[in-house]
Protein backbone atom coordinates (compact mmCIF):
# COMPACT_ATOMS: atom_id res chain seq x y z
CA UNK A 1 0.00 0.00 0.00
CA UNK A 2 2.70 2.17 1.57
CA UNK A 3 4.86 1.46 -1.50
CA UNK A 4 2.93 2.72 -4.14
CA UNK A 5 2.66 6.00 -2.61
CA UNK A 6 6.24 6.10 -2.42
CA UNK A 7 7.12 4.98 -5.55
CA UNK A 8 4.76 7.96 -6.99
CA UNK A 9 6.54 10.31 -4.86
CA UNK A 10 10.08 9.36 -6.53
CA UNK A 11 8.45 9.48 -9.95
CA UNK A 12 6.90 12.83 -8.22
CA UNK A 13 10.59 14.22 -7.18
CA UNK A 14 11.93 12.94 -10.90
CA UNK A 15 9.77 14.63 -12.99
CA UNK A 16 10.45 17.84 -11.56
CA UNK A 17 14.11 17.53 -11.54
CA UNK A 18 13.13 16.64 -15.73
CA UNK A 19 10.80 19.64 -15.32
CA UNK A 20 13.76 22.00 -14.03
CA UNK A 21 16.31 20.69 -16.77
CA UNK A 22 13.94 21.23 -19.98
CA UNK A 23 13.03 25.02 -18.14
CA UNK A 24 17.09 25.49 -18.49
CA UNK A 25 17.23 24.21 -21.69
CA UNK A 26 13.98 26.52 -23.26
CA UNK A 27 15.65 29.42 -21.26
CA UNK A 28 18.97 28.77 -23.01
CA UNK A 29 17.44 28.09 -25.79
CA UNK A 30 19.74 31.38 -27.84
CA UNK A 31 22.61 31.21 -26.05
CA UNK A 32 25.74 30.77 -27.92
CA UNK A 33 27.53 27.32 -27.44
CA UNK A 34 24.76 26.21 -25.09
CA UNK A 35 24.43 22.22 -25.16
CA UNK A 36 21.21 20.65 -24.40
CA UNK A 37 20.84 18.16 -21.59
CA UNK A 38 18.27 15.68 -20.75
CA UNK A 39 17.87 13.72 -17.57
CA UNK A 40 18.52 10.13 -17.50
CA UNK A 41 16.15 7.73 -14.89
CA UNK A 42 17.40 4.19 -13.79
CA UNK A 43 15.05 1.77 -11.90
CA UNK A 44 15.57 1.03 -8.24
CA UNK A 45 14.68 -2.09 -7.02
CA UNK A 46 13.88 -3.11 -4.21
CA UNK A 47 11.88 -5.85 -2.24
CA UNK A 48 8.59 -5.40 -0.42
CA UNK A 49 8.21 -5.10 3.22
CA UNK A 50 6.77 -8.47 3.69
CA UNK A 51 7.42 -11.52 1.86
CA UNK A 52 3.64 -12.34 1.85
CA UNK A 53 3.25 -9.71 -0.66
CA UNK A 54 4.46 -11.93 -3.56
CA UNK A 55 8.16 -12.83 -4.92
CA UNK A 56 7.49 -9.47 -7.09
CA UNK A 57 9.89 -6.67 -6.60
CA UNK A 58 9.03 -3.00 -6.48
CA UNK A 59 10.79 -0.85 -8.61
CA UNK A 60 11.34 2.77 -7.66
CA UNK A 61 12.77 5.25 -10.12
CA UNK A 62 16.12 7.22 -9.26
CA UNK A 63 17.78 9.96 -11.78
CA UNK A 64 20.99 8.36 -12.83
CA UNK A 65 23.15 10.83 -15.00
CA UNK A 66 22.57 13.24 -17.56
CA UNK A 67 22.72 13.01 -21.26
CA UNK A 68 23.93 16.12 -22.77
CA UNK A 69 23.67 16.62 -26.65
CA UNK A 70 26.90 17.63 -28.08
CA UNK A 71 25.62 17.95 -31.61
CA UNK A 72 26.86 21.14 -33.48
CA UNK A 73 24.70 24.16 -33.74
CA UNK A 74 23.83 25.93 -36.40
CA UNK A 75 26.34 28.83 -37.09
CA UNK A 76 24.80 32.24 -36.87
CA UNK A 77 26.41 35.10 -39.60
CA UNK A 78 27.70 38.32 -37.10
CA UNK A 79 30.33 39.84 -39.78
CA UNK A 80 32.33 40.48 -36.69
CA UNK A 81 36.30 39.24 -36.88
CA UNK A 82 36.86 38.24 -33.07
CA UNK A 83 33.63 35.78 -33.48
CA UNK A 84 34.64 32.20 -34.04
CA UNK A 85 32.53 29.48 -34.04
CA UNK A 86 33.63 25.39 -34.11
CA UNK A 87 32.48 22.96 -36.58
CA UNK A 88 32.95 19.52 -35.45
CA UNK A 89 33.58 18.13 -32.19
CA UNK A 90 35.98 20.01 -29.66
CA UNK A 91 36.20 23.63 -27.09
CA UNK A 92 37.99 26.78 -26.96
CA UNK A 93 40.43 26.56 -24.09
CA UNK A 94 40.18 29.49 -21.73
CA UNK A 95 42.33 30.42 -18.40
CA UNK A 96 39.75 31.91 -16.03
CA UNK A 97 40.17 32.66 -12.31
CA UNK A 98 39.23 29.05 -11.56
CA UNK A 99 41.66 27.45 -13.50
CA UNK A 100 41.47 25.64 -16.91
CA UNK A 101 37.90 25.99 -19.03
CA UNK A 102 36.23 25.18 -21.94
CA UNK A 103 33.49 26.87 -23.98
CA UNK A 104 31.66 26.72 -27.59
CA UNK A 105 31.10 30.28 -27.28
CA UNK A 106 33.41 32.16 -29.46
CA UNK A 107 32.09 35.71 -28.68
CA UNK A 108 35.55 37.41 -28.50
CA UNK A 109 36.38 40.36 -27.83
CA UNK A 110 40.42 42.37 -27.60
CA UNK A 111 41.10 43.45 -23.83
CA UNK A 112 42.75 47.14 -23.14
CA UNK A 113 46.00 45.77 -23.33
CA UNK A 114 45.16 44.26 -26.82
CA UNK A 115 44.55 40.02 -25.32
CA UNK A 116 41.93 37.94 -26.53
CA UNK A 117 39.62 37.36 -24.03
CA UNK A 118 35.92 36.02 -24.14
CA UNK A 119 32.99 38.48 -22.84
CA UNK A 120 33.04 38.07 -19.33
CA UNK A 121 37.15 38.93 -19.52
CA UNK A 122 38.57 35.22 -19.41
CA UNK A 123 41.76 34.58 -21.67
CA UNK A 124 41.48 32.77 -24.57
CA UNK A 125 44.56 30.21 -24.87
CA UNK A 126 46.73 29.63 -27.97
CA UNK A 127 47.52 25.46 -28.16
CA UNK A 128 50.88 26.21 -26.43
CA UNK A 129 48.38 27.37 -23.56
CA UNK A 130 49.85 30.77 -23.46
CA UNK A 131 47.55 34.11 -23.40
CA UNK A 132 47.02 35.54 -27.32
CA UNK A 133 48.25 38.93 -27.60
CA UNK A 134 47.22 41.33 -30.74
CA UNK A 135 47.95 44.21 -32.05
CA UNK A 136 44.67 46.17 -32.88
CA UNK A 137 47.07 48.47 -34.98
CA UNK A 138 48.60 46.01 -37.23
CA UNK A 139 45.66 45.63 -39.17
CA UNK A 140 42.97 43.66 -39.98
CA UNK A 141 42.79 39.95 -38.39
CA UNK A 142 42.15 37.33 -39.89
CA UNK A 143 41.88 33.25 -38.52
CA UNK A 144 42.10 30.66 -40.47
CA UNK A 145 40.20 26.76 -40.70
CA UNK A 146 42.99 25.28 -38.27
CA UNK A 147 42.64 28.50 -35.86
CA UNK A 148 45.74 30.70 -36.65
CA UNK A 149 44.87 34.04 -36.71
CA UNK A 150 47.26 36.56 -39.26
CA UNK A 151 47.32 39.99 -39.15
CA UNK A 152 48.07 42.02 -42.74
CA UNK A 153 49.04 38.19 -43.92
CA UNK A 154 51.22 37.41 -40.98
CA UNK A 155 50.31 34.06 -39.46
CA UNK A 156 50.55 34.54 -35.48
CA UNK A 157 49.43 32.22 -32.90
CA UNK A 158 47.26 29.78 -33.11
CA UNK A 159 43.43 29.27 -31.05
CA UNK A 160 44.18 26.30 -29.02
CA UNK A 161 41.47 23.91 -29.54
CA UNK A 162 40.74 20.61 -26.88
CA UNK A 163 38.70 17.76 -28.13
CA UNK A 164 38.16 15.07 -25.65
CA UNK A 165 37.80 11.44 -26.09
CA UNK A 166 35.06 10.90 -23.26
CA UNK A 167 32.42 13.90 -23.35
CA UNK A 168 30.73 13.23 -20.59
CA UNK A 169 33.28 13.63 -18.43
CA UNK A 170 32.69 17.13 -18.26
CA UNK A 171 31.30 19.32 -15.99
CA UNK A 172 29.25 22.35 -16.41
CA UNK A 173 30.09 25.37 -14.59
CA UNK A 174 28.02 28.43 -15.88
CA UNK A 175 28.98 31.11 -18.09
CA UNK A 176 29.08 28.82 -21.53
CA UNK A 177 32.20 27.00 -19.55
CA UNK A 178 32.68 23.57 -19.42
CA UNK A 179 35.52 22.23 -16.87
CA UNK A 180 37.12 18.99 -17.52
CA UNK A 181 38.65 16.78 -15.22
CA UNK A 182 42.64 16.72 -14.74
CA UNK A 183 43.43 13.39 -16.73
CA UNK A 184 41.08 13.63 -19.07
CA UNK A 185 41.99 11.69 -22.26
CA UNK A 186 42.60 14.48 -25.23
CA UNK A 187 42.48 13.58 -29.09
CA UNK A 188 44.71 15.51 -31.01
CA UNK A 189 44.73 14.53 -34.90
CA UNK A 190 40.75 15.01 -35.10
CA UNK A 191 40.58 18.84 -35.01
CA UNK A 192 37.67 21.06 -35.53
CA UNK A 193 37.41 23.76 -38.57
CA UNK A 194 37.20 26.99 -37.08
CA UNK A 195 35.02 29.67 -38.75
CA UNK A 196 35.52 33.35 -38.53
CA UNK A 197 32.81 35.69 -38.54
CA UNK A 198 29.92 33.13 -37.00
CA UNK A 199 29.16 32.12 -33.59
CA UNK A 200 27.65 28.54 -32.78
CA UNK A 201 23.92 29.14 -31.48
CA UNK A 202 21.97 26.35 -28.81
CA UNK A 203 21.33 23.05 -30.31
CA UNK A 204 18.34 23.44 -28.10
CA UNK A 205 15.54 22.03 -30.39
CA UNK A 206 12.33 24.23 -29.41
CA UNK A 207 10.19 21.23 -31.21
CA UNK A 208 11.68 18.61 -28.45
CA UNK A 209 11.70 20.59 -25.28
CA UNK A 210 8.18 21.60 -25.29
CA UNK A 211 6.69 18.09 -26.51
CA UNK A 212 9.26 16.70 -23.03
CA UNK A 213 7.70 19.46 -21.14
CA UNK A 214 3.85 18.46 -21.98
CA UNK A 215 4.89 15.10 -21.60
CA UNK A 216 6.37 15.81 -17.89
CA UNK A 217 3.18 17.47 -16.97
CA UNK A 218 1.12 15.28 -18.06
CA UNK A 219 2.59 12.52 -16.32
CA UNK A 220 2.76 14.43 -13.81
CA UNK A 221 -0.93 15.21 -13.20
CA UNK A 222 -1.05 11.15 -14.08
CA UNK A 223 1.07 10.35 -10.92
CA UNK A 224 -0.44 12.70 -8.35
CA UNK A 225 -4.10 11.27 -9.17
CA UNK A 226 -2.32 7.52 -8.45
CA UNK A 227 -1.18 8.33 -5.34
CA UNK A 228 -4.70 10.24 -4.37
CA UNK A 229 -6.25 6.88 -5.84
CA UNK A 230 -3.83 5.57 -3.28
CA UNK A 231 -4.76 7.37 -0.85
CA UNK A 232 -8.37 7.30 -0.80
CA UNK A 233 -8.00 3.61 -1.44
CA UNK A 234 -6.66 3.28 2.07
CA UNK A 235 -8.94 5.67 3.45
CA UNK A 236 -11.84 3.51 2.73
CA UNK A 237 -10.17 0.46 4.20
CA UNK A 238 -9.68 2.16 7.13
CA UNK A 239 -13.33 3.33 7.33
CA UNK A 240 -14.45 -0.17 6.38
CA UNK A 241 -12.20 -2.24 8.41
CA UNK A 242 -12.16 0.30 11.71
CA UNK A 243 -16.47 0.16 11.70
CA UNK A 244 -17.39 -1.92 14.64
CA UNK B 1 10.12 24.21 -7.92
CA UNK B 2 13.21 25.40 -9.85
CA UNK B 3 11.84 25.27 -13.38
CA UNK B 4 9.32 28.52 -12.42
CA UNK B 5 12.61 30.95 -12.02
CA UNK B 6 14.32 29.14 -14.45
CA UNK B 7 11.63 30.15 -17.22
CA UNK B 8 11.86 33.23 -15.51
CA UNK B 9 15.31 34.38 -16.13
CA UNK B 10 14.53 32.91 -19.95
CA UNK B 11 11.94 35.77 -20.44
CA UNK B 12 14.22 38.56 -18.67
CA UNK B 13 16.78 37.57 -21.69
CA UNK B 14 14.09 37.52 -24.04
CA UNK B 15 12.88 40.47 -23.26
CA UNK B 16 16.57 41.82 -23.17
CA UNK B 17 17.24 40.96 -26.63
CA UNK B 18 13.94 42.26 -28.07
CA UNK B 19 15.25 45.71 -25.96
CA UNK B 20 18.34 45.58 -28.11
CA UNK B 21 16.95 44.41 -31.42
CA UNK B 22 14.29 47.65 -31.10
CA UNK B 23 17.06 50.04 -30.90
CA UNK B 24 18.77 48.81 -33.83
CA UNK B 25 15.70 48.93 -36.11
CA UNK B 26 14.70 52.55 -34.26
CA UNK B 27 18.59 53.92 -35.65
CA UNK B 28 18.53 52.10 -38.94
CA UNK B 29 18.86 55.00 -40.18
CA UNK B 30 21.40 57.09 -37.74
CA UNK B 31 24.34 58.23 -39.06
CA UNK B 32 27.28 55.92 -38.38
CA UNK B 33 25.21 53.69 -36.00
CA UNK B 34 26.58 50.20 -35.28
CA UNK B 35 24.25 47.77 -34.45
CA UNK B 36 24.46 45.79 -31.59
CA UNK B 37 23.82 42.16 -30.36
CA UNK B 38 22.61 40.67 -26.98
CA UNK B 39 24.71 37.81 -25.99
CA UNK B 40 23.69 35.39 -22.99
CA UNK B 41 25.11 33.06 -20.90
CA UNK B 42 23.70 29.96 -18.94
CA UNK B 43 24.15 30.35 -15.16
CA UNK B 44 25.34 28.61 -12.44
CA UNK B 45 24.71 24.64 -12.17
CA UNK B 46 23.98 23.05 -9.05
CA UNK B 47 25.74 19.26 -8.60
CA UNK B 48 23.07 16.73 -7.38
CA UNK B 49 25.29 13.81 -8.10
CA UNK B 50 29.01 14.51 -9.15
CA UNK B 51 30.25 13.39 -11.89
CA UNK B 52 33.00 10.43 -11.63
CA UNK B 53 31.57 9.92 -7.80
CA UNK B 54 31.78 6.15 -7.33
CA UNK B 55 28.15 4.10 -7.54
CA UNK B 56 29.13 0.62 -6.33
CA UNK B 57 31.89 -0.81 -4.22
CA UNK B 58 33.08 -2.47 -7.36
CA UNK B 59 34.83 0.46 -8.51
CA UNK B 60 32.08 1.28 -11.04
CA UNK B 61 31.42 5.65 -11.00
CA UNK B 62 28.85 7.72 -11.83
CA UNK B 63 30.03 8.57 -15.48
CA UNK B 64 28.02 12.25 -15.73
CA UNK B 65 26.49 12.94 -12.74
CA UNK B 66 23.50 15.31 -12.67
CA UNK B 67 23.56 18.94 -12.81
CA UNK B 68 20.71 21.56 -12.60
CA UNK B 69 21.35 24.74 -14.14
CA UNK B 70 19.34 27.39 -13.06
CA UNK B 71 18.96 29.45 -16.68
CA UNK B 72 20.20 32.25 -18.23
CA UNK B 73 21.76 35.79 -17.87
CA UNK B 74 22.29 38.51 -19.99
CA UNK B 75 26.71 37.89 -20.76
CA UNK B 76 27.03 41.04 -22.85
CA UNK B 77 25.64 43.26 -25.54
CA UNK B 78 28.39 44.26 -27.94
CA UNK B 79 28.27 46.31 -31.26
CA UNK B 80 29.19 45.30 -33.86
CA UNK B 81 31.67 47.57 -35.72
CA UNK B 82 30.95 46.81 -39.38
CA UNK B 83 31.56 49.19 -41.66
CA UNK B 84 28.35 50.95 -42.45
CA UNK B 85 28.17 52.23 -46.42
CA UNK B 86 29.09 55.27 -47.61
CA UNK B 87 26.13 57.25 -48.64
CA UNK B 88 26.63 60.21 -50.96
CA UNK B 89 25.25 63.58 -49.84
CA UNK B 90 28.02 66.11 -51.10
CA UNK B 91 27.50 68.42 -48.68
CA UNK B 92 31.55 69.44 -48.35
CA UNK B 93 30.96 69.35 -44.58
CA UNK B 94 30.17 65.30 -44.54
CA UNK B 95 32.75 63.26 -44.19
CA UNK B 96 32.67 59.34 -43.81
CA UNK B 97 35.06 57.30 -42.51
CA UNK B 98 36.49 54.41 -44.65
CA UNK B 99 38.05 51.73 -42.91
CA UNK B 100 38.77 52.20 -38.99
CA UNK B 101 38.96 55.33 -36.66
CA UNK B 102 37.11 57.97 -34.66
CA UNK B 103 36.91 61.55 -35.23
CA UNK B 104 38.03 63.19 -31.56
CA UNK B 105 35.05 65.54 -30.64
CA UNK B 106 35.56 68.03 -27.89
CA UNK B 107 32.79 68.06 -25.40
CA UNK B 108 31.64 71.38 -23.89
CA UNK B 109 32.89 70.53 -20.28
CA UNK B 110 36.16 70.07 -21.87
CA UNK B 111 36.53 65.94 -22.34
CA UNK B 112 36.68 64.03 -25.29
CA UNK B 113 34.16 62.01 -26.97
CA UNK B 114 34.63 60.12 -30.28
CA UNK B 115 32.61 59.86 -32.68
CA UNK B 116 32.33 58.04 -36.67
CA UNK B 117 29.10 60.05 -37.16
CA UNK B 118 30.96 62.86 -40.02
CA UNK B 119 28.03 65.18 -40.46
CA UNK B 120 30.06 68.23 -39.90
CA UNK B 121 29.06 71.79 -39.98
CA UNK B 122 30.47 75.44 -39.44
CA UNK B 123 30.11 77.55 -36.37
CA UNK B 124 29.34 81.02 -36.35
CA UNK B 125 33.54 81.68 -35.67
CA UNK B 126 34.16 79.57 -39.21
CA UNK B 127 35.37 75.96 -37.06
CA UNK B 128 34.88 72.81 -38.02
CA UNK B 129 31.98 71.33 -35.56
CA UNK B 130 29.33 68.25 -35.12
CA UNK B 131 25.69 68.85 -35.71
CA UNK B 132 25.33 69.51 -32.10
CA UNK B 133 28.14 72.61 -32.54
CA UNK B 134 30.91 70.26 -30.39
CA UNK B 135 34.37 71.26 -32.32
CA UNK B 136 35.96 68.69 -34.01
CA UNK B 137 39.72 68.18 -32.89
CA UNK B 138 42.11 69.50 -33.28
CA UNK B 139 39.85 72.65 -34.19
CA UNK B 140 40.21 73.63 -37.96
CA UNK B 141 38.93 77.08 -38.45
CA UNK B 142 37.85 77.67 -42.05
CA UNK B 143 38.85 81.46 -43.06
CA UNK B 144 35.84 84.04 -43.58
CA UNK B 145 37.22 84.48 -46.89
CA UNK B 146 37.59 80.98 -48.33
CA UNK B 147 35.87 80.38 -51.37
CA UNK B 148 36.05 76.49 -51.41
CA UNK B 149 37.00 74.04 -49.01
CA UNK B 150 38.12 70.76 -50.12
CA UNK B 151 39.35 67.36 -47.91
CA UNK B 152 41.19 64.71 -49.27
CA UNK B 153 41.73 61.07 -48.31
CA UNK B 154 44.29 61.75 -45.84
CA UNK B 155 42.11 64.23 -44.29
CA UNK B 156 44.32 67.39 -45.12
CA UNK B 157 41.49 70.53 -45.56
CA UNK B 158 42.39 73.01 -47.93
CA UNK B 159 40.79 76.30 -49.10
CA UNK B 160 41.23 78.57 -52.60
CA UNK B 161 41.45 81.86 -51.26
CA UNK B 162 40.93 84.69 -53.63
CA UNK B 163 44.17 86.23 -55.37
CA UNK B 164 46.01 82.84 -54.52
CA UNK B 165 46.30 80.32 -57.01
CA UNK B 166 47.40 78.15 -54.48
CA UNK B 167 44.98 75.66 -52.62
CA UNK B 168 45.95 77.06 -48.90
CA UNK B 169 45.76 73.78 -45.81
CA UNK B 170 44.18 74.88 -43.00
CA UNK B 171 44.19 71.90 -40.84
CA UNK B 172 44.46 68.47 -40.45
CA UNK B 173 41.50 66.23 -39.17
CA UNK B 174 43.35 63.34 -37.27
CA UNK B 175 41.91 59.66 -36.33
CA UNK B 176 41.50 57.27 -33.22
CA UNK B 177 41.73 54.35 -32.76
CA UNK B 178 41.06 51.59 -29.34
CA UNK B 179 42.52 48.46 -29.07
CA UNK B 180 39.15 47.39 -28.30
CA UNK B 181 36.66 49.58 -29.49
CA UNK B 182 33.72 47.24 -28.78
CA UNK B 183 34.60 48.46 -25.09
CA UNK B 184 33.95 52.32 -25.60
CA UNK B 185 31.00 53.49 -23.30
CA UNK B 186 28.22 54.80 -25.64
CA UNK B 187 26.64 58.05 -24.72
CA UNK B 188 23.94 58.95 -27.07
CA UNK B 189 24.23 61.72 -30.00
CA UNK B 190 26.52 59.52 -31.93
CA UNK B 191 28.99 59.75 -29.00
CA UNK B 192 31.58 57.42 -27.42
CA UNK B 193 33.75 57.78 -24.40
CA UNK B 194 36.72 55.95 -23.27
CA UNK B 195 36.75 53.32 -20.95
CA UNK B 196 38.92 51.20 -18.93
CA UNK B 197 37.52 48.03 -21.24
CA UNK B 198 38.67 50.06 -24.79
CA UNK B 199 42.09 51.09 -23.59
CA UNK B 200 43.76 53.98 -24.10
CA UNK B 201 43.46 55.91 -27.56
CA UNK B 202 46.30 55.91 -30.45
CA UNK B 203 45.84 59.05 -32.39
CA UNK B 204 47.19 58.96 -36.48
CA UNK B 205 46.51 59.97 -39.49
CA UNK B 206 43.76 59.17 -41.88
CA UNK B 207 45.67 56.76 -44.75
CA UNK B 208 48.31 55.77 -42.33
CA UNK B 209 48.63 52.04 -41.79
CA UNK B 210 45.85 50.87 -39.38
CA UNK B 211 43.52 53.71 -40.12
CA UNK B 212 41.01 54.24 -42.67
CA UNK B 213 40.49 57.24 -45.17
CA UNK B 214 38.19 59.90 -45.06
CA UNK B 215 35.94 61.13 -47.69
CA UNK B 216 34.08 63.97 -48.57
CA UNK B 217 31.02 64.68 -49.55
CA UNK B 218 29.99 61.40 -47.87
CA UNK B 219 28.32 60.11 -44.77
CA UNK B 220 28.43 56.69 -43.03
CA UNK B 221 25.30 54.90 -42.90
CA UNK B 222 23.64 52.75 -40.39
CA UNK B 223 25.03 49.52 -40.61
CA UNK B 224 21.75 48.00 -39.02
CA UNK B 225 20.06 45.40 -41.63
CA UNK B 226 16.32 45.11 -41.36
CA UNK B 227 16.31 41.42 -42.25
CA UNK B 228 18.42 39.94 -39.70
CA UNK B 229 16.75 42.08 -37.12
CA UNK B 230 13.27 41.02 -38.03
CA UNK B 231 14.61 37.91 -37.73
CA UNK B 232 16.06 37.57 -34.88
CA UNK B 233 12.89 39.60 -33.21
CA UNK B 234 10.79 36.36 -34.35
CA UNK B 235 13.69 34.22 -32.77
CA UNK B 236 13.02 36.43 -29.44
CA UNK B 237 9.64 36.51 -29.36
CA UNK B 238 8.92 32.31 -30.22
CA UNK B 239 11.82 31.94 -27.64
CA UNK B 240 10.22 33.85 -24.95
CA UNK B 241 6.75 32.49 -25.56
CA UNK B 242 8.21 28.66 -25.02
CA UNK B 243 9.50 30.35 -21.73
CA UNK B 244 6.05 31.33 -20.80
CA UNK B 245 4.57 28.04 -21.42
CA UNK B 246 7.39 26.51 -19.52
CA UNK B 247 6.34 28.55 -16.80
CA UNK B 248 2.41 27.90 -17.43
CA UNK B 249 3.39 24.11 -17.13
CA UNK B 250 5.05 24.04 -13.78
CA UNK B 251 2.01 26.31 -12.55
CA UNK B 252 0.08 23.39 -13.36
CA UNK B 253 2.54 20.76 -11.75
CA UNK B 254 2.34 22.46 -8.45
CA UNK B 255 -1.21 23.03 -8.83
CA UNK B 256 -1.58 19.01 -9.25
CA UNK B 257 0.32 18.62 -5.89
CA UNK B 258 -1.49 21.17 -4.06
CA UNK B 259 -4.52 19.31 -4.97
CA UNK B 260 -3.62 15.97 -3.32
CA UNK B 261 -5.60 16.63 -0.47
Amino acid sequence: MDNMMLIGLTRQLTLRREMDITANNIANAQTSGFKAEQVMLEAHTDSRARHVDGPNRVAFVDEWALGRDFSQGNLQSTGRPLDVALEGEGFFTLQTENGERFTRDGNFTLSANGELTTSDGSQVLDTAGNPIFLDPAAGQITISDTGVISQNGQPGQQLGIAVFANTSALEKVGNNNFSAPEDAERLVDELPAVRQGFVEGSNVRAMTEITRMMEVSRAYASVTKMIRDADELSRKAIDRLGRP
Amino acid sequence: MRALSTAATGMEAQQLAVEVISHNLANMNTTAFKRQRAEFQDLLYQTHSQPGAASSDAGTIVPTGVQVGLGVAAGSVYRIAEQGSLMQTDNAYDVGIAGDGYFRIQLPNGNDAYTRAGNFSLSPTGEIVTAEGYSVAPGIVIPAEARQMSINQQGQVQVLIDGQPEPQVVGQLELITFPNEAGLEQIGDNLLLESAASGAPNAGLPGQPGFGVVRQGFVEASNVDAVTEITALIQAQRAYEMNARVITAADEMLAASSNLR
